[in-house]
């Protein structure tokens, strides 16, 4: 007898193998699948037989493991005796629905509501084909409707709620809005600097920072507005690049005059605070439930970065002027200069970001040099203490953003949100698909007699029962975040609103994609949908051409 | 009822009374085992046709042979009767002529 080639071998072996999976009732069709194969002339040939008979048993296997044999009717009519399908069982149509009925039972829950929103986040990006970080605040239609309420109702802080979410496109409607809810209530002038520091091209500036200026005289922040705005416009007049504003030496009386009053106001204040409670209020008030309006990355590290590079510019330009002055002898001059950046970099804390710590420290040492030209060690030692908290508080603030521990965590929950929602979309998306095409075949009205497909039935109850799952897993990992926004809006809690920032943040980007790559993910996805279709469309038209001259042949 | 159906039960139908072999039919019908398979074990479940065990060689495993039970041969003749005759009135309107 001569040796089996190979293909007749694997031919034997694939076909031994799926058979011990194979269930009971078909095993015996099985045996004859492979007791053909020595009757088969070619060793590719049997391989061939071997494929096409596994492939027929494994769909037994996978068949018979998700859905259990029953009783069947024996057939007597040939019209319905070869059509691939069997009667619809009440309970797999039970089964079925009642996953889908529950997975639609979550939606009132306002938690889920809430966490289905931040699923669909990710496709902001892709769909609108923009960089994420112009995606927050992003105006969306929620906001869009609450304006339309807002405005009807001359609800002020509605209206400052969305005149500071308004994107720097729609800026002349965010002045609109600001104007009418601090003509109908005066209290709420400081949204003009809000709207002002977003929106830093605003014509309406100039008018608003003499009312900022009455409404809170001792603020530096109307100040830090004018010199961002004589900054901006200097930009984008004389197409100056904004990296060549490096020395403030260069820049004009007027943002210089601007700067000098913001140093020697008493206090700087961003109004952050108000923000976060008027946001508070009107999402309580309207039951808003987007959880990216009610955080406000915007006011997360208080000034905004322009205004906070210009102090740390300005505060550049005195303490070298305080060393000219010191060189020249004029001690009272110098120490003026460096007590103007100490006081003002103090005032701003937190809220002047990594920019002022740098010159804050150094006013400090300049300080103490000059205390201890003087001979006085106590203040010297004071200002060198000074020197140090500042700089601890700088390696602090450094050390905990490279933990990022809490980042780490929300960046994983922010994957499964965003897979759960991606889940949610394929399985509904599939279940839709499912229950039109058995309403196409003859209607849900009768399911006792209705007839569908293994495969429609298996895929039915596969995507209702993924729909549950992925449901009830987005559920579960966003409800503690809601708890967080839940005991912010309610009780002003803030312990742990830069944890839900961060997973919202990571929740935007769409899957598998990162910060640095975000413009390529949108090209590779769209890439990948244009060549599905394309491949779809033409497996469609080789069907066609393929079954076309079939049916006239068998005439 | 599928094209591929109607194939076999045309094959079963020439000589009802033969026994039949898979590999046999896949030859005469064209079609893959993946396909055929399928369509016997349907036609089986209904107890439209029966099968047998037969021995044809010393050394070689017994081949599962198909044959069209009396009921399969009623329905057979009804259904590719039906089917050919709606294929003729189709094909009729369709070449332009009348039904």
């Amino acid at each position: 007898m001569t040796p089996k080639a190979v293909p007749r071998r694997v031919a034997s072996l694939l076909l031994r193998s799926v058979i011990k999976i194979t269930p009971r009732d078909a095993i015996a069709w099985g045996q004859a699948m492979l007791s053909e194969l020595h009757h088969i002339e070619g060793d590719w040939a049997a391989l061939v037989w071997a494929i096409g008979g596994a492939s027929v048993l494994a769909k037994h296997a996978l068949l018979s493991a998700v859905i259990p044999r029953g009783n069947r009717p024996a057939v007597a009519s040939g019209g319905e005796l070869f059509t691939k399908e069997g009667p619809m069982r009440k309970t797999i149509l039970a089964a079925a629905g009642a996953c889908a009925v529950a997975s639609l039972l979550f939606f009132l829950a306002p938690a889920f509501r809430q966490a289905f929103r931040v699923s669909l986040a990710q496709w902001n990006c892709v769909l609108h084909v923009m960089p994420v970080y112009v995606t927050l605040p992003y105006r969306e239609p929620g906001l869009e409707a609450l304006a339309r309420q807002v405005e009807q109702k001359h609800d002020a802080e509605g209206l400052a709620f969305v005149a500071v979410r308004q994107r720097h496109w729609d800026a002349p409607e965010s002045a609109r809005l600001a104007d009418e809810a601090i003509r109908l209530d005066p209290k709420l002038t400081w949204v003009y600097a809000i709207v002002a520091l977003r929106n830093p091209l605003l014509s309406e500036i100039d008018l608003w920072v003499p009312k900022l200026e009455q409404w809170d005289p001792q603020n530096a922040l109307p100040y830090l507005i004018t010199a961002e705005s004589i900054d901006i416009h200097q930009v984008a007049r004389d197409k100056v690049r904004h990296w060549n504003l490096n020395r403030a030496e260069d820049e004009s009386p007027a943002w210089q005059n601007a700067m000098a009053a913001a140093f020697q106001s008493p206090k700087l204040d961003t109004y952050c605070d108000r923000v976060r409670d008027l946001d508070r209020r009107v999402l309580l008030r309207y039951g808003f439930g987007d959880p990216y309006q009610a955080v406000d990355i915007g006011c997360e590290y208080g000034l905004p970065s322009s205004a906070a590079w210009d102090s740390s510019r300005y505060a550049e330009s005195l303490l070298e002027s305080g060393q000219i002055l010191e060189a020249r002898g004029d001690r009272k001059g110098a120490l003026e200069k460096y007590w103007a950046v100490a006081r003002f970099g103090q005032m701003a804390g937190s809220a002047g970001r990594f920019m002022m710590s740098q010159s804050l420290q150094d006013a400090y040492k300049r300080l103490a040099t000059l205390s201890q030209r003087e001979g006085n060690k106590q203040q010297a030692e004071l200002y060198a203490y000074l020197v140090g908290k500042v700089h601890q508080a700088e390696e602090e603030r450094t050390s905990l953003l490279q933990r990022d521990t809490g980042g780490a965590v929300s960046r994983w929950n922010a994957g499964v949100v965003r897979v759960s929602g991606l889940m949610m979309l394929f399985s509904g998306g599939l279940a839709l698909i499912c229950v039109s095409s058995v309403i196409a075949k003859g209607g849900l009205l009768r399911p006792g007699t209705l007839r569908v497909s293994k495969v429609s039935v298996t895929l039915g109850i596969g995507s209702a029962a993924g729909l549950l799952l992925s449901t009830a897993m987005l559920y579960v990992t966003y409800r503690p975040y809601a708890e967080i926004l839940r005991a912010y809006l309610r009780d002003g809690d803030q312990s742990r609103i830069e944890e839900l920032t961060w997973f919202l943040g990571y929740a935007q980007l769409p899957l598998g994609m990162d910060d640095s790559n975000q413009l390529n993910f949108v090209f590779y996805f769209w890439f990948g949908v244009t060549a599905m279709c394309a491949i779809a469309l033409l497996l469609a038209v080789l069907r066609y051409l393929q079954n076309r001259p079939r049916a006239t042949a068998t005439t | 009822m599928s094209p591929q159906t109607l194939r076999v039960l045309e094959r079963f139908a020439q000589r009802p009374a033969a026994w039949r072999y898979g590999y046999e039919l896949s030859r005469e019908t064209g079609l893959k085992s993946g396909t055929l398979y399928p369509i016997l074990m349907r036609l089986a479940k209904y107890s439209l046709l029966e099968t047998k065990w037969v021995t044809t060689e010393d050394g070689v495993p017994p081949r599962h042979t198909y044959r069209l039970t009396p009921n399969g041969i009623e329905v057979v003749r009804t259904s590719v009767a039906g089917t050919r005759s709606g294929w003729k009135v189709r094909q009729r309107a369709l070449s332009g002529g009348a039904a």
